[in-house]
């Protein structure tokens, strides 16, 4: 409906439709409330949906607990209720309770933080959540950062020697980087680096037996980080740069840097001002997606490092059926993508002028 | 050849501003050089308004950006430009450094582009643009920033308001003025236009016209106006001198080039462009095409086209020479044959009854519209939790019949809603309230299933089709025109043949004039030229064998000379294939053109509603609404000395729609308005002055008689724009 209605009055009322800071104001608002709702409501839905699939698929979750908990011999030895109990504490879900009670205590449970309990870890789900994000968001963080700020620089020098023997080379490589799965990488990485050559270790976060926060343990921290990070930044490297390749080609071949340069405007305010901010700005949403595809990537990455952040230990629950973990991973990368979605979408209105609030006129 | 050396000079003791010797541009390709610009010799005067006139593609451009030396690379320039400065210096503006030539844009001779949608940095607030610019050149920003408040305000804009915007908050016009503003920012002697108003429309053309003369003369300025229409120049110009084929071919006063022209090609020009004084019978397209940089035909390069060719022409080139005017002169060998062989259409002229072909018209309407309104809602409100949403009144309350073999035109400028009241009569765009019926049947009911009627909502679809401005995007670009032509047949008539089908498309893209049929089907829409297109979008529309068919701005993005024979093949097809037309246009002239050779109606938009209908001659020699008489003073005169008088406006851009103002919407920018326009609005009535033809109908209490409390109320004076009352 939108898109629809946005052409029509672009076609007739492009002239003369000059907002007024006040109304502009008025949609930002009505538009921002509309769209952190429609977040919460989708952290709802896939919580919603983790306890349907724990509690109502047969021969899911909680079958399989039942059955861990009761033993090889399942002959009863356990009084029913005390299982029941126990089911309880692992999962928020009581059986015996009819099933919107469940599910109202599920729910609770969920949005105060409490995740149940892992079965391989015997520890609660949050806990070994939380101490693993902050590894997780550090080194994808700084993967990701790198990778973009490389990856404009690259893309920016390409288009100001489009058609130049490195354009061309830059670009047949980032067709080939874009096109190779980035668990590979990791591997020669793995393989080069930690078992050949021995440069760097083959896994975990840091020497755990130095003390936190002295300068070894930053450095071990460092180093040990090196390889996810580096394997990360050089596979991430290409398609970003043959994007902002491509808006800066365009953003060259604009009037407005045209009369820019009759106006005499220096070289470096064109550059910077005019090339480098409107051919990056498409692509602010498009790292903001890439923030919350992160966690999706961390995954094989840290399992591959046998690193310890979320990825690792979602992998972990998989292999070791630990449904609890599983399902609090899950729901915490969710959270996180909405999260970011929502910050992107807030946000670029803030960063970009031409983007009203409502409109979704993207540029990217 | 010793041609080029006898070219234009002025002969006369002048002064002038800038010297052009033999200057080319030229692009080097691999079949060979490409001249855009061929050698022309011309000197511009100080403080004059010189018009440069060409079709597309004649180099008229390229002209602009050497004077500058700004042509894009790969694009060289050679020659000879030289800039006389007050001072008595002069710069040689080919031979300067980067440093020099960046200094001398802009604060000797600045440049307008056509683009001026895009000629503003999107990220960047307009006050930016003019900070820079004092920046880049070392100019005292406070200082520079007064001046720009003051020349905002000299174009009619709100100085604080527009430099806090964004560009994209502002509409084309108003951007194409802070444009002008921008490029008088460092005071530069010379101001280079390059199709400036091209893509505006015609009111909004016409004003900044006005307003650029003002400035002319406030600041002493010499300003080049490069354009492809003739009329517009001559209205505003002091010489003009016209371009065919990369090369100057007539250069005079104004005056000289519209009465005694005496090239064949600039005759031909005068004779193409519809005006609303020319009898429509006296207007004549141009034949063929001008030529490519590639291929320039030898000696005079017009004679393909010009119908004074012979033999001498073909292997000649012609010098320059002089008419009897000093200053007048003229490239072609027959020019004193040109002046009795080929006559001036607005020569004959004056108000004339042309010949009507009488429309068969049919009792019974095939469209009515009943009470329409098409409101849009910009309703972005969360449960309401934040204030009201914002309606735009985008069409409001509209009666309207189309009968068979009807034309209609309906004029306004853009943001009128004439292209929405267009899309609702034919079933494109949902009303909020009100009807539209195709022979009797409320077409969103049979849409909706809620109609009694056996007819079926495709069939009521095909008979009503569109053609749109832009022939490009409504074709795939990547389809052959022959598949894009047959799959909307394949869709309605399965079982027709291929051979028929095929027969059928060619013989109808035969009748609109792209022969070869069988060549033309095969090719892209990259490969056809935009008068082209727009006749492969009319032979789509008529394959379906529509009752109506709406031409939005159909001819609007082609060149004048295109125009009039677009239009003519539009009606000719009209008489073979009974249909009706929707025509809109922000032209008067050529809504004109159109709707009055076959007895058509204008219909007069303003701001949702109509305000003026009536048969075409009717409203435009008897206009009686104050808006359809400023539409009528926005469509250019073939008059150089056109007289002076003020803007007919009190305001140059048209309100928000969002919030149309009360009582009688024009009334913020009427010069006749009256304390009672802003209370109460009229209503379309029959005029009363007794001529006899009731379909002229007009929504204005000027035409009440003088017991309408209208007389007795006081004048309205602009409150919003006190640059106005000086
Ligand atoms: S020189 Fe000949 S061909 Fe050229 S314009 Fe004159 S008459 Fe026509
Ligand atoms: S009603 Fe008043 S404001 Fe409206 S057009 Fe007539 S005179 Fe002008």
């Amino acid at each position: 409906m939108w898109g629809f209605l946005t052409t029509i009055t672009s076609l007739e009322f492009k002239g003369g439709k000059a907002f007024k800071p006040e109304e502009e104001h008025y949609l930002c608002m009505h538009w921002t409330v509309k769209r952190i709702f429609q977040a919460v409501f989708t952290v709802y839905v896939v919580v919603t949906l983790s306890f349907a699939l724990i509690r109502l698929m047969p021969g899911g979750p909680m079958d399989y607990l039942r059955a861990t908990l009761l033993g090889p011999d399942q002959t009863g030895t356990v009084d029913r209720e005390r299982l029941n109990r126990q089911i309880e504490l692992y999962m928020n879900i009581n059986p015996d309770q009819p099933l919107w009670e469940q599910y109202v205590q599920y729910m609770s449970s969920v949005f105060t933080g409490d995740f149940g309990q892992s079965i391989w870890f015997n520890r609660p789900v949050a806990e070994i959540l939380l101490e693993a994000l902050p590894w997780t968001v550090f080194v994808m963080g700084i993967a990701l950062l790198l990778t973009f700020a490389i990856n404009i620089a690259l893309g920016a020098i390409m288009a100001y020697k489009e058609g130049s023997r490195f354009d061309i080379s830059m670009t047949f490589l980032s067709i080939i980087s874009t096109s190779i799965p980035f668990y590979v990488g990791a591997i020669l990485f793995l393989l080069f680096f930690s078992f050949t050559w021995e440069l760097f270790p083959p896994g975990s976060r840091v020497n755990a037996r130095l003390d936190p926060w002295t300068f070894e343990w930053i450095m071990s921290v460092l180093h040990h980080a090196t390889l996810p990070i580096l394997s990360s930044v050089l596979i991430g490297l290409g398609s970003g740069a043959l994007i902002m390749r491509g808006n800066s080609i365009q953003v060259l071949g604009k009037d407005y840097l045209r009369v820019g340069r009759l106006r005499g405007l220096p070289e470096g305010r064109l550059a910077l001002r005019y090339v480098g901010r409107n051919a990056v700005l498409p692509m602010y949403t498009s790292l903001m997606i890439a923030i919350g595809n992160v966690f999706g990537g961390a995954v094989v990455l840290e399992e591959i490092f046998t690193y310890p952040g979320v990825g690792y230990y979602l992998f972990v629950a998989v292999e070791a059926r630990d449904y609890m973990l599983l399902m609090g991973a899950f729901i915490l990368i969710t959270v996180a993508v909405v999260v970011c979605l929502v910050v992107a979408d807030l946000t670029y209105g803030l960063i970009d002028p031409r983007a009203k609030g409502g409109g979704y006129d993207e540029h990217a | 050849m010793a041609v080029t050396e006898s070219s234009y000079s002025t002969g006369s003791s002048e002064d002038v501003i800038i010297e052009t010797h033999d200057v080319s541009v030229y692009f080097e390709m691999d079949r060979g050089t490409s001249k855009v610009l061929d050698d022309v010799s011309l000197d511009i005067y100080r403080e004059e308004i010189l018009g440069i006139v060409g079709e597309s593609g004649s180099g008229k451009s390229m002209f602009a950006s050497a004077l500058l030396d700004a042509v894009v690379a790969p694009g060289k320039t050679s020659g000879d430009i030289l800039y006389h400065d007050a001072d008595g210096s002069t710069i040689d503006v080919l031979s300067l450094n980067q440093e020099e030539l960046r200094a001398f844009r802009w604060e000797k001779v600045s440049m307008v582009f056509q683009g001026a949608m895009d000629s503003f940095n999107p990220t960047l607030r307009i006050k930016g643009h003019f900070i820079e610019t004092l920046k880049a050149h070392d100019f005292d920003v406070d200082e520079g920033l007064e001046r720009a408040t003051d020349l905002l305000a000299q174009v009619y804009l709100d100085p604080d308001r527009v430099l806090s915007s964004y560009p994209h908050e502002l509409s084309g016009g108003m951007k194409q003025r802070v444009l002008i503003a921008l490029s008088l920012l460092l005071d530069p002697d010379v101001l280079v236009m390059d199709e400036p108003t091209a893509a505006l429309d015609l009111l909004m053309q016409r004003s900044i016209l006005r307003l650029l003369e003002n400035l002319q003369q406030r600041y002493d300025l010499t300003v080049l106006f490069i354009t492809h229409d003739l009329p517009l120049v001559a209205e505003l110009s002091d010489r003009v001198a016209v371009l065919y084929a990369f090369q100057f071919v007539e250069v005079g006063p104004v005056s000289e080039l519209l009465e005694r022209s005496s090239h064949p090609y600039t005759r031909a020009l005068l004779n193409a462009v519809p005006t609303l004084q020319t009898p429509l019978s006296d207007m004549e397209p141009i034949e063929g095409s001008s030529p490519d940089p590639i291929n320039v035909p030898t000696g005079c390069s017009y004679h393909p086209r010009c119908p004074l060719a012979d033999e001498r022409c073909i292997g000649e080139e012609p010098p320059f020479y002089a008419t009897e005017h000093d200053d007048h002169q003229t490239k072609c060998f027959h020019w004193e044959d040109a002046i009795s062989e080929i006559p001036l259409a607005h020569h004959k002229s004056t108000t004339g009854s042309s010949q009507i072909v009488e429309g068969k018209q049919s009792e019974e309407p095939v469209l009515t519209l009943d009470n329409l309104c098409v409101h849009f809602e910009n309703n972005n409100s969360f449960l309401g939790l934040f204030g009201e949403s914002q309606t735009v009144f985008a069409v409001d309350e509209i009666d309207l019949d189309l009968y068979e073999n009807d034309i209609l035109a309906i004029v306004g400028e853009s943001g009128c809603g004439k292209t929405t009241l267009g899309k609702a009569s034919i079933a494109l765009q949902r009303p909020t309230s009100g009807e539209v019926q195709y022979r009797g049947d409320d077409i969103w009911a049979v849409k909706d299933g809620r109609s009694e009627s056996d007819r079926s909502y495709s069939a009521i679809r095909r008979a009503l089709q569109i053609i749109h401005q832009d022939p490009g995007s409504s074709l795939n670009p990547n389809q052959k025109i022959l598949r894009t032509l047959e799959s909307p047949i394949k869709h309605w008539k399965s079982d027709m043949s291929q051979t028929d089908r095929r027969s059928q498309i060619y013989g109808l893209l035969e009748y609109v004039g792209l022969t070869p049929a069988e060549e033309y089907a095969q090719r892209y829409p990259h490969q056809l030229s935009g008068g082209e297109k727009q006749r492969v979008a009319l032979t789509r529309a008529l394959l379906m064998n529509p009752e109506v068919i709406l031409a939005d701005e159909a001819v609007s993005a082609l060149d004048v000379s295109l125009r009039v024979e677009m239009m003519d093949m539009m009606i000719s097809l009209q008489n073979m294939f009974d249909t009706s037309y929707i025509f809109i246009s922000h032209d008067l002239a050529n809504a004109r053109y159109f709707a009055g050779s076959v007895g058509g109606r204008i219909a007069v938009m303003y701001l949702g509603e109509i305000v003026e209908i009536g048969p075409a001659e009717e409203v435009i020699q008897n206009p009686k609404h104050p808006y359809t008489k400023v539409l009528k003073w926005s469509t250019a005169e073939l008059d150089s000395d056109a007289s002076q008088e003020e803007l007919p406006l009190r305001n140059i851009d048209i309100p928000d729609p969002v919030n149309p103002p009360s009582g009688c919407r024009f009334h913020t920018r009427c010069p006749e308005a009256r304390t009672e326009c802003r209370v109460n609005s009229p209503k379309l009535e029959a005029t009363d002055d007794g001529d006899g033809i009731e379909a002229h109908q007009v929504a204005c209490f000027l035409d009440k008689p003088r017991d309408h409390p209208y007389w007795s109320s006081d004048q309205l004076v602009s409150e919003d724009n006190p640059t106005l009352v000086e």
